[in-house]
């Protein structure tokens, strides 16, 4: 595959850079050594399982294209050799700047003249030739913005008042992106809340935010459903968390595809139907199957066997990220490693969740599978920051 | 959805969201190293320690939620791809299979000569995929093509009842240059093709029209009576074309066959994708009926022309019916009803023009078959069973004799209220029981009504009315009969008290026996009926369930696979000398009531025994005119009966019609032109 090649030539440039061998993991000699190959091997799997997925969906869906999907690919791993080489710690002293960045991303779909639609969606913006979703890199962003900003503490949040600073760091551009953009947000917050735990905020304190989140979050869907009161949700989305309690509710809307997405699962059975032999998932029954349903496409295709292949591939990568994260002595790299874990694990088990009706339906793409550049791009990245990580632990920032 | 099931999974997903973080962060103030690795915990720093300690175990903690998070995916899908899995993979198929239905060419249905009434012709059919209705350009040429509107086309195009993999079914019975324009700018015409259907036909045109019945797409009712019914009757689909009256719905079971199925692979949208296993179909089998054909026309065409006179004759003359049936074994050689119409005009579906041209009320009810659903006074054809009825009951005997003045009361006097007039107002003098039958003289029968209220069985009329079938279906085998009526004391109270008259209005009175005496009042018959108590009288007690199937023919060869057995469903005891009377009686109409009426018989050089009757309808202000014999007297072998709502007298219509059934019959024809008005 020309992506493995790439990162192996990439791999080779940097010559002569003096490091102690160090560590139970990785290990490997020369170029390889600058790899965190525990978590490079499994990324990389699940990217192959992607393009393998999204062949299949070309080959019925016109509006899965495989060619793009591999274009995004490639920019993806451009990208990402970049971000691998760049020494993410020159972010750590940047939160205003990164808290700009983010409320600037997220912002962008609401400029006139830059904010367009795609396929019904909100939240797309073009820029020249180029047209992309900006809460998709926005992710990364608040990664940097929340990690930099929790790192100051050094692991133990002390004070209040410091505590609810890092909530209101990430209250604001979580607020701008959820009207937008409930799927993107829900990431943003649990990346946030993640990293926030992980920097040492005391129990209570958490144990009582989380109980305000659910009172509010429970409140938002209570006056949704009641006439003359706030509907903050939208009617859609209100559905979907209703669909979720009873798919039966809504057989022609969003618990038919909700159904079609499970017997496509469920029709797998243990080793699935084959390649290329989705009949649900590639002959309309399943919606968007290339997207936000392409977990069942997936499953209906390679079956139980194949599903646990490839959610094992992803604990693979998520655990030897967090293992990774243990073994770093730097509070900002740490918290970036745990940023990104937090987005994978959430994006794994929402996506996955929804099409196995554990979750509510919600429009987040399978990290490194679901069809869609800038995804793929930002997923890419992440992969890059982890290794950044490792190719610089030696090094104080 | 209700609010409060909401809120309930809420705070349980608050609770477990409570718990599981208390499990993490208990774990990071508990006074234990939990560390697999990382950095070792320094001796000095305490502080440092400690918040080493917290994030190393928050990771900790991290991990287990990954896991966890993992683990519920796993155990979610094992329940779903390994537990549940057929479940799901019978969904699967149900979605991805759909089954293409053919119909199967219907049985033809012949006479019992093996002449064809319906069989089935080739039909060039217009068809094109659904996916054409998008294209507007494409409909209008269609339209201007096949001359029809583009709005209509397009209907048809959106038309699934046939199926939605099935091609929609644009216009039947296309011309060949039609055809030919289509095969020739195939370019133009994408997803357009022309089919050879079969269709219903009719060689006959309308001929036993009401026997065959008519086909039709199925109805809701149908559907739904389909659905319910056992093992191995015909279930219906949507779109399916069906008999819907006649023999073609009596038979539907035969005559359909079994329609092919075609199992192909469809995509959400219901597009083909691919082939699967098909069954071929299996056309029905012919059924042959006990119509005669020559026999039904001649009747059909007398029928027809008897109505036209008497409406040239200036009486408002609606219809008629008249039936012909073998009295040995139950068989119908011939049943008209008038007006007619053409089975044809429902083929491929009735126009709206020719639906209300028939529904007109002016057209008279030509769906109607008169001859079993037609109900009427039964008029004078009735008295050899008031007759029967007298002579068993000893409300008169064969030597009784009464005089007839024109008039008849209650008392005898003429300043009686309830004077009664004979059809002979002049009088028919002295009567004995034979000589009432002969002359129809209702003052014979109006003392035998008079009899029966004073006798001890009061209601015996009505006892032998039931016992020769009146009142009740025969049980023919096409649907659509009436069971006619026959009044009595408990019926009348009933009846009229719910229409709301009094009770000493609804109560029976001497003149209801005299009116059902004489089958006036409210006694009621079809033409079917008469002619089954005719049938019985003519084979001196038995008589055979009437019946238009003489059998289903095998597939294969010449033979039947089913035959219609007959059926004896009376068996009536006389005593022979009241037969004898009886019979003579009858005999006398034919020969001896009036020499014009005699003159269409004798040039018959076969016996012939009947009865004429005229009952007035005071509903619709009409005579119904009755006629009914059979023939040879000596030796019975057919009964005819017709009537005619609106003629002049029984005599002088539906007599005339049973007389060109019976030429027909002997191949001798009616010679005389003497007009028979013989009253009653």
């Amino acid at each position: 595959m020309p992506d493995l090649s790439m990162i192996g030539g990439a791999a080779s440039v940097p010559k002569g850079s003096a490091h102690a061998r160090r560590g139970r993991v990785g290990g490997g000699r020369g170029p390889l050594e600058k790899l965190y190959l525990m978590q490079l091997i499994p990324a990389l799997l699940v990217v192959l399982i992607g393009i393998l997925t999204i062949y299949s969906a070309s080959l019925s869906i016109p509006e899965a294209s495989f060619r793009s999907h591999l274009v995004g690919v490639a920019l993806g791993i451009v990208v990402a050799i970049a971000v691998w080489r760049y020494d993410v710690r020159a972010l750590s002293n940047m939160t205003t700047a990164l808290f700009v960045l983010a409320c600037v991303l997220m912002v962008l779909p609401r400029v006139p003249g830059l904010g367009v639609e795609v396929n019904g969606m909100m939240g797309w913006v073009k820029l020249g030739p180029l047209r992309f979703q900006p809460s998709e890199p926005s992710k990364i962003v608040v990664i940097f913005l929340m990690a930099s900003a929790c790192a100051q503490y050094n692991g133990k949040i002390e004070t209040f008042r410091d505590y609810a600073k890092l909530c209101g760091t990430l209250l604001v551009p979580l607020l701008l992106i959820m009207s937008l953009d409930l799927g993107t947000g829900l990431v943003i917050f649990f990346i946030g809340a993640v990293v926030i735990i992980v920097s040492g905020a005391p129990r209570t304190w958490v144990l009582a935010t989380i109980a305000l989140i659910v009172g509010v979050a429970a409140l938002v869907v209570i006056t949704s459903m009641i006439d003359g009161l706030p509907h903050i949700l939208k009617e859609y989305q209100l559905k979907r968390l209703i669909v979720f309690v009873d798919p039966s509710v809504d057989p022609t809307g969003d618990g038919y595809n909700l159904q079609q997405a499970m017997i496509a699962v469920g029709s797998g059975g243990l080793f699935g139907k084959g390649f290329g032999n989705a009949t649900q998932a590639l002959t309309g029954f399943v919606p968007e199957a290339q997207t936000d349903f392409v977990f069942s496409l997936f499953a209906e295709q390679f079956g139980f066997v194949g599903s646990l292949v490839l959610l094992g591939l992803y604990a693979w990568m998520i655990l030897s990220t967090v293992l990774l994260a243990m073994r770093t002595e730097g509070f900002f790299s740490r918290l970036v490693l745990v940023g990104c874990v937090a987005m994978w694990t959430f994006q794994v088990l929402e996506n996955v969740g929804m099409c196995l009706s554990i979750m509510p339906i919600t429009g987040i793409p399978l990290p490194f599978v679901s069809y869609g550049s800038s995804s793929m791009v930002v997923q890419l990245v992440s992969v890059g920051i982890v290794q950044s990580v490792w190719r610089h632990r030696q090094k104080s920032a | 959805m209700d609010v409060t099931l909401l809120i309930v999974l809420l705070c349980v997903a608050l609770a477990v969201v409570l718990i599981v973080v208390f499990l993490v962060f208990g774990r990071g103030e508990a006074n234990f190293t939990f560390d697999i690795g990382g950095a070792a915990p320094r001796a000095s720093g305490g502080s440092d320690s400690s918040t080493e300690k917290t994030a190393s175990s928050r990771l900790v903690g991290l991990a287990v939620a990954v896991g966890a998070a993992f683990t519920v995916l796993v155990g979610r899908l094992w329940s779903m791809q390994l537990v549940s899995s057929e479940e799901y993979a019978e969904q699967a198929e149900s979605n991805r299979r759909s089954t293409i239905y053919t119909q199967a060419p219907r049985g033809r249905i012949l006479d019992r000569n093996g002449i064809e009434l319906v069989t089935n012709r080739s039909s060039l059919t217009l068809v094109a995929e659904g996916g054409v209705v998008d294209d507007a350009v494409e409909v209008q040429l269609i339209a201007n093509l096949v001359g029809m509107p583009a709005q209509a086309v397009r209907r048809k195009l959106q038309d699934t009842t046939e199926g939605y993999q099935s091609p929609r079914t644009v216009s039947v019975d296309v011309s060949r240059r039609v055809v030919a324009f289509v095969g020739e700018h195939p370019d133009v015409f994408p997803g357009v093709s022309i089919q050879q259907r079969t269709q219903r036909s009719y060689p006959y045109g309308s001929l036993a029209a009401h026997v065959i019945g008519y086909v039709g797409t199925v109805t809701e009712d149908q559907l739904k009576e389909g659905e319910g019914a056992e093992d191995g009757s015909v279930t219906y689909r949507s779109g399916d074309v069906v008999g819907q009256a006649g023999v073609e719905r009596a038979y539907e079971r035969a005559l359909a066959g079994e329609r092919g199925e075609q199992v192909v692979f469809v995509d959400a949208a219901g597009d083909v994708l691919g082939y699967s296993t098909s069954i071929e179909p299996e056309s029905g089998s012919d059924v042959e009926l006990t119509i005669d054909v020559p026999l039904q026309d001649a009747v059909e065409k007398s029928l027809a022309s008897v109505v036209k006179s008497q409406r040239d004759q200036g009486n408002d003359c609606v219809g008629g019916s008249a039936v012909v049936l073998d009295c040995t074994n139950g068989e119908v050689l011939a049943m008209a009803s008038y007006p007619t119409f053409s089975p044809n005009v429902f083929v491929g579906g009735i126009s709206q023009s020719d639906w209300s041209a028939l529904s007109d009320e002016k057209a008279n009810q030509p769906l109607m078959n008169r001859a079993i659903s037609g109900q009427y006074a039964s008029g004078s054809v009735i008295k050899p069973l008031t007759s029967f009825a007298a002579l068993d009951n000893g409300i008169a005997t064969p030597e009784s004799s009464w005089v007839c003045n024109g008039w008849w009361s209650w008392s005898g006097k003429s300043t009686d209220d309830t004077i009664m007039k004979c059809h002979l107002e002049t009088g028919h003098g002295g009567m004995n029981l034979r000589e009432g039958i002969v002359y129809s003289c209702d003052v014979v029968f109006y003392e035998i009504g008079k009899g029966f209220f004073y006798s001890d069985n009061p209601e015996g009329m009505q006892q032998t009315f039931r016992e020769y079938g009146m009142g009740s279906v025969t049980g023919i085998d096409i649907g659509g009969e009436e069971a006619g009526r026959v009044p009595d004391a408990a019926w009348k109270e009933s009846y009229y008290t719910d229409l709301g008259y009094s009770a000493e209005d609804s109560a029976w009175k001497g003149g209801d026996n005299c009116n059902i005496a004489i089958g006036q009042g409210d006694i009621l018959s079809t033409c079917l009926q008469m002619a089954l108590t005719y049938c019985s009288i003519a084979n001196r007690g038995p008589a055979y369930r009437p019946h238009v199937l003489r059998g289903i023919r095998s597939k294969m060869g010449d033979g039947f696979v089913s035959e219609y057995k007959p059926e004896k469903i009376l068996d009536i005891e006389e005593d022979p000398a009241y037969r004898e009377l009886v019979e003579s009686g009858m005999s006398g109409v034919i020969y001896e009531e009036a020499a014009s009426q005699a003159s269409h018989w004798t040039n018959l050089s076969v016996p012939v025994a009947g009865k004429t009757g005229t009952a007035e309808q005071a509903a619709t202000n009409r005579n119904a005119c009755w006629f009914g014999c059979y023939a040879p007297a000596d030796d019975p072998k057919y009964v005819v009966f017709s009537n005619v709502d609106g003629g002049s007298w029984g005599s002088s219509s539906a007599m005339y019609v049973c007389r060109d059934a019976l030429g027909a019959i002997y191949g001798e024809p009616d010679t005389s032109s003497e007009e028979s008005s013989v009253g009653d």
